[in-house]
């Protein structure tokens, strides 16, 4: 039976009892290895089937999400909580679904390549391990998994939807000496090159980061790689969310739409349409058909991302971007700029260039003040070369601060997805001014 | 699940490990007061993990037929061959002896029993408790989650492991936001615990609120800059059992100090030769308890069928023992204590903690601070992080306090702690008699788990540390 038959059977089991009901079916099936020290720590392989119901009734707001494609369970859950929720008062995030724009969607966007290599992924790791070898690394560690995934949506409101992706993630990270880089990749298709890439890059990188270079905590002009703007976009990304604003998780509540947030050059995109950002969907939870939209343009806030009910409450319309309860991302693209990434450096001229971070706390999200932990190549860089690594520094800043001094942007940009970033980003390098940086003092 | 084994083992897996789990809960979101949503999760399956030729493989399946358990084994051998074939080294399973139990975490009052109308009622007083409790500054959000979550498992290994249990949870989180002229200050408070209903009163969260809001409007409105110089800091417990859960339990994860977690979680500035190695002053002892009746982190055997104990991770000061599951113990010829834990039926064991927490001391609060002529007291904290290595790590006070001569006086806003993990156990001088523990979600492993923690620790005091205030 296809994602969207059992959606279908589904939504019959549960929409008499609710005023109106959505069905999400996605069956999974996943090839992940682990690799520890250039070898398999473990290889795993998944078949799973997980469903997602949203109902309404009366204005309030249910959403099971049951690890089954069994019927007869998720009508029992139904009905379980039915007895629950008559008792609630109406949800101010309620909104009736909304009437489909297109009726049915299907689309079918799976790569062969991905397939094949799920049954034995090794030859993909050993040709990024070679290329880790190849520039001199000693040692790596990441993760590959190649995945094929189905996703079917009803809803009683009309719509019925299903469509058929295939993902690769992959990232490694490479020791040299002292010295380490990590790098990643996220696509939509097997991608050997990006793959061998990722392999040269976390090798280079640590090659690059072997010598100790020292410095003095204070204020120093950035340059982040797309590992790192790819983590703090997602936290931007997930703070566009119109909930998050109501929630008190997002400094994004002090703006209007139209206010500048960031500095002219810097561009945010949730682009749901992308061929070949593996996040991307062709409709969305409540069956609104996605579009690509600019989250930012120019560092204006042009919208925050929308559900139905979420869009209702501000007299809007959905971006879609449901989330039943909570708007998401579903891909995100910085804009590039037009310095050559191997300028970056030259154009610093005197600052610290930050290849990889992890740890991002906020320590106020109203005001968007965070500090994030590098941890593979904080390079130091004296008139326009490289000269060492700091090893591992903290930058203090706030969200705003950091996105009106976004100055420089490169050309070249990647498309990341790894631990720390799980909304699949594609960022250019960035080269920010005046940013703190801290360490303990011994 | 005894066939699976029984045939996993005929196909030449020198270990199998077959694990059936469900999990179940219910979660109430609100906001200012009133309910945004109510939502019910769960799902049951089996997961399986194989070792064979040298190469662990795992597989899991939510569909319970029995073809379907065959297909998840047939997958399970071959990631496990796939395994094999890309290791040089070949790994194994220590040598265990093994239990068969069956146990439950106590419920007082049973959690299906707490009734949407009261957790309604009872998260309506917190707020206005909060509210109530402002003099000036205005509550904006005040956002309120409870879950409930029973967790029943079935494990059987090749090697004779047969436990059953059944882990009932509840846990709470509260973000609130106060304001005036221009002003912020965010709270993030959880809550949480092994057993039933009972929780909820035991954890009297409307007087957490009313205390938590009066206290933080006046470090918000009258706090001061922090001092910028090195002083005598005594920190509460909440920053207390944070610490021992980043800077204790974390590097002391054996699959960190062996590596195995590198391009996710990290690596530890343990490394094997340093286990005996003196890493602070003979007040830190630092150990991790599964078997705390009511902890979050409670469970009795870990997913591998090992007894679970306290272990020492630090033991005055000295590098003790680091968590293990029979991997890692394989791999150091030593024995697993029991810290292997999977956060579902999809999930691989990975070695865990559990409720990790600084051994209290006989002072009291009072004793701790009163010879300090001129020092700073945080109470708790908003932000935090530390470095791959857990080596390099930074608190952010949110309830601070100047210390003059021997007592707590004005309110201090933002004070920026940057501590090594050498000179936090280092520079430890002091601890009270007052041991509390508090939840959370400890994140690793790729797919990510996220699993139920207990954290904590009595207050202490730290000499000569440097304090700075936040920069913009």
């Amino acid at each position: 039976m296809s994602a969207l038959e059992i959606a279908s059977k589904l939504l019959e089991a549960v929409r008499t009892s609710w005023q109106d009901a959505a069905s999400m079916v996605i069956e999974r099936e996943r090839t992940l290895v682990k690799i520890w020290n250039g070898e398999a720590a473990v290889v795993q392989k998944w078949k799973t089937v997980d469903s997602y119901l949203r109902l309404g009734l009366d204005g309030r707001l249910v959403v099971l999400e049951l690890s089954t494609s069994d019927p007869g369970k998720i009508a029992d859950e139904a009905g379980s909580i039915w007895r629950i929720a008559r008792r609630l008062e109406p949800s101010e995030i309620y909104s009736p679904l909304p009437q489909p724009t297109v009726q049915r969607m299907v689309g079918k966007a799976g790569d062969q390549g991905v397939k094949e290599f799920m049954e034995d992924p090794s030859p993909l790791v050993e040709e990024a391990l070679d290329e880790v070898a190849r520039e001199g690394g000693e040692r790596a560690s990441g993760t590959l998994s190649l995945e094929l995934y189905r996703r079917g949506l009803a809803t009683t409101a009309g719509f019925e939807g299903e469509e058929e992706r295939t993902l690769l993630a992959f990232h490694l990270r490479a020791f040299a000496g002292e010295g380490s880089g990590h790098w990643s990749l996220g696509s939509t298709r097997l991608d050997r090159d990006g793959i061998r890439e990722v392999g040269r890059r976390a090798g280079e990188i640590a090659i690059m980061s072997r010598k100790p270079a020292d410095f003095s905590p204070g204020k120093f002009d950035v340059v982040l790689s797309p590992m790192v703007m790819g983590n703090l976009m997602n936290i931007l990304a997930l703070m566009s969310s119109a909930l998050a604003t109501m929630m008190g998780y997002s400094f994004l509540s002090k703006y209007k739409v139209g206010d500048a947030v960031g500095s002219q050059s810097f561009s945010l995109y949730d682009r749901p349409r992308d061929q070949e950002l593996p996040g991307g969907a062709l409709f969305d939870d409540e069956g609104v058909e996605t579009v690509d939209k600019a989250i930012f343009e120019g560092g204006k806030l042009l919208t925050l991302l929308h559900n139905t009910a979420t869009a209702s409450r501000n007299g809007g319309k959905s971006t879609g971007n449901a989330g039943w309860v909570m708007p998401r991302a579903w891909n995100l693209d910085v804009l590039p700029g037009d310095v050559k990434e191997e300028e970056m450096a030259e154009i610093l001229r005197n600052g610290i260039i930050i290849m990889n971070n992890w740890y991002t706390r906020l320590q106020n999200y109203v005001e968007g003040q965070f500090s994030t932990v590098s941890r593979d190549g904080a390079l130091l860089v004296k008139d326009g070369e490289i000269v060492g690594n700091l090893g591992r520094v903290r930058l203090s800043t706030s969200l705003p601060r950091m996105l009106s001094s976004i100055e420089q942007l490169s050309r070249e940009r990647s498309n990341i997805l790894w631990w720390e970033v799980e909304i699949p980003t594609r960022s250019p390098f960035a080269l920010i001014r005046g940013v703190n940086l801290t360490r303990p003092e011994v | 699940m005894l066939g699976l084994i029984d045939e996993g083992s005929r196909r030449g897996a020198a270990y199998v490990e077959v694990r059936y789990q469900a999990d179940s809960g219910k979660a109430i979101m609100m906001r200012n007061g009133r309910v945004l949503s109510l939502s019910s999760f769960g799902g049951e399956g089996v997961g399986i993990r194989i070792l064979l030729d040298g190469g662990i493989g795992f597989s899991s399946t939510n569909s319970l037929n029995k073809s379907s358990l065959r297909e998840a084994l047939e997958r399970a051998l071959s990631a496990a061959r796939v395994a094999g074939r890309l290791k040089r080294r070949k790994t194994g399973m220590s040598d265990e002896r093994v239990g068969k139990a069956s146990y439950e975490a106590l419920q007082k009052r049973r959690i299906d029993d707490l009734s949407v109308d009261l957790l309604v009622e009872r998260a309506r007083d917190a707020e206005k408790n909060a509210r109530d409790a402002l003099k000036e500054a205005r509550l904006s959000v005040f956002a309120f989650s409870l879950s409930s979550h029973v967790q029943e498992k079935l494990l059987l290994t090749s090697d004779g492991a047969k436990i059953q249990s059944r882990i009932p949870r509840l846990y709470a989180s509260i973000n609130f936001v106060l304001e005036d002229s221009g002003r912020t200050l965010q709270r993030w408070r959880e809550f949480g615990g092994s057993g039933g209903a009972e929780l909820l009163d035991e954890w009297k969260i409307e007087e957490e609120m009313r205390e938590e809001a009066s206290n933080l409007e006046v470090v918000m409105l009258r706090g001061i800059s922090p001092p910028n110089e090195k002083l005598d800091l005594v920190l509460g417990q909440e920053i207390v059992g944070l610490a021992m859960h980043e800077s204790s339990g974390h590097p002391m994860e054996a699959d960190r100090i062996l590596g195995r977690e590198a391009a996710q979680a990290g690596e530890s500035f343990v490394k094997p030769e340093r286990i005996g190695e003196k890493i602070g002053s003979a007040l830190a002892t630092v150990i991790d308890d599964p078997t705390i009746p009511g902890s979050m982190g409670f469970y009795l055997y870990d997913d591998e069928g090992i007894p679970a104990r306290a272990k020492h991770l630090y033991r005055e000061g000295v590098i003790w023992e680091p968590l293990m599951n029979r991997e890692m113990a394989f791999m150091v010829g030593r024995k697993s204590n029991g810290s292997a834990r999977a956060m579902n039926y999809a999930s691989e064991p990975l070695v865990r903690m559990s409720n990790t927490y600084l051994e209290p001391g006989t002072m009291s609060f009072e004793e701790l601070i009163e010879d300090i002529y001129f020092g700073l007291y945080v109470k708790s904290y908003m932000e935090w992080n530390i470095d791959d290595i857990r080596w390099n790590q930074r608190y952010v006070g949110l309830e601070s306090y100047i210390i003059r001569n021997g007592e707590i006086n004005e309110p201090v806003r933002n004070p920026v702690i940057e501590i090594t993990t050498g000179d936090f156990y280092g520079k430890l001088v002091g601890k009270d008699k007052n041991l509390k523990f508090f939840p959370g979600t400890c994140g690793k492993g790729e797919p990510h788990q996220g699993i139920p923690v207990w954290f904590g620790g009595p207050n202490v005091r730290l000499r000569n540390v440097s304090v700075r205030a936040l920069g913009d």
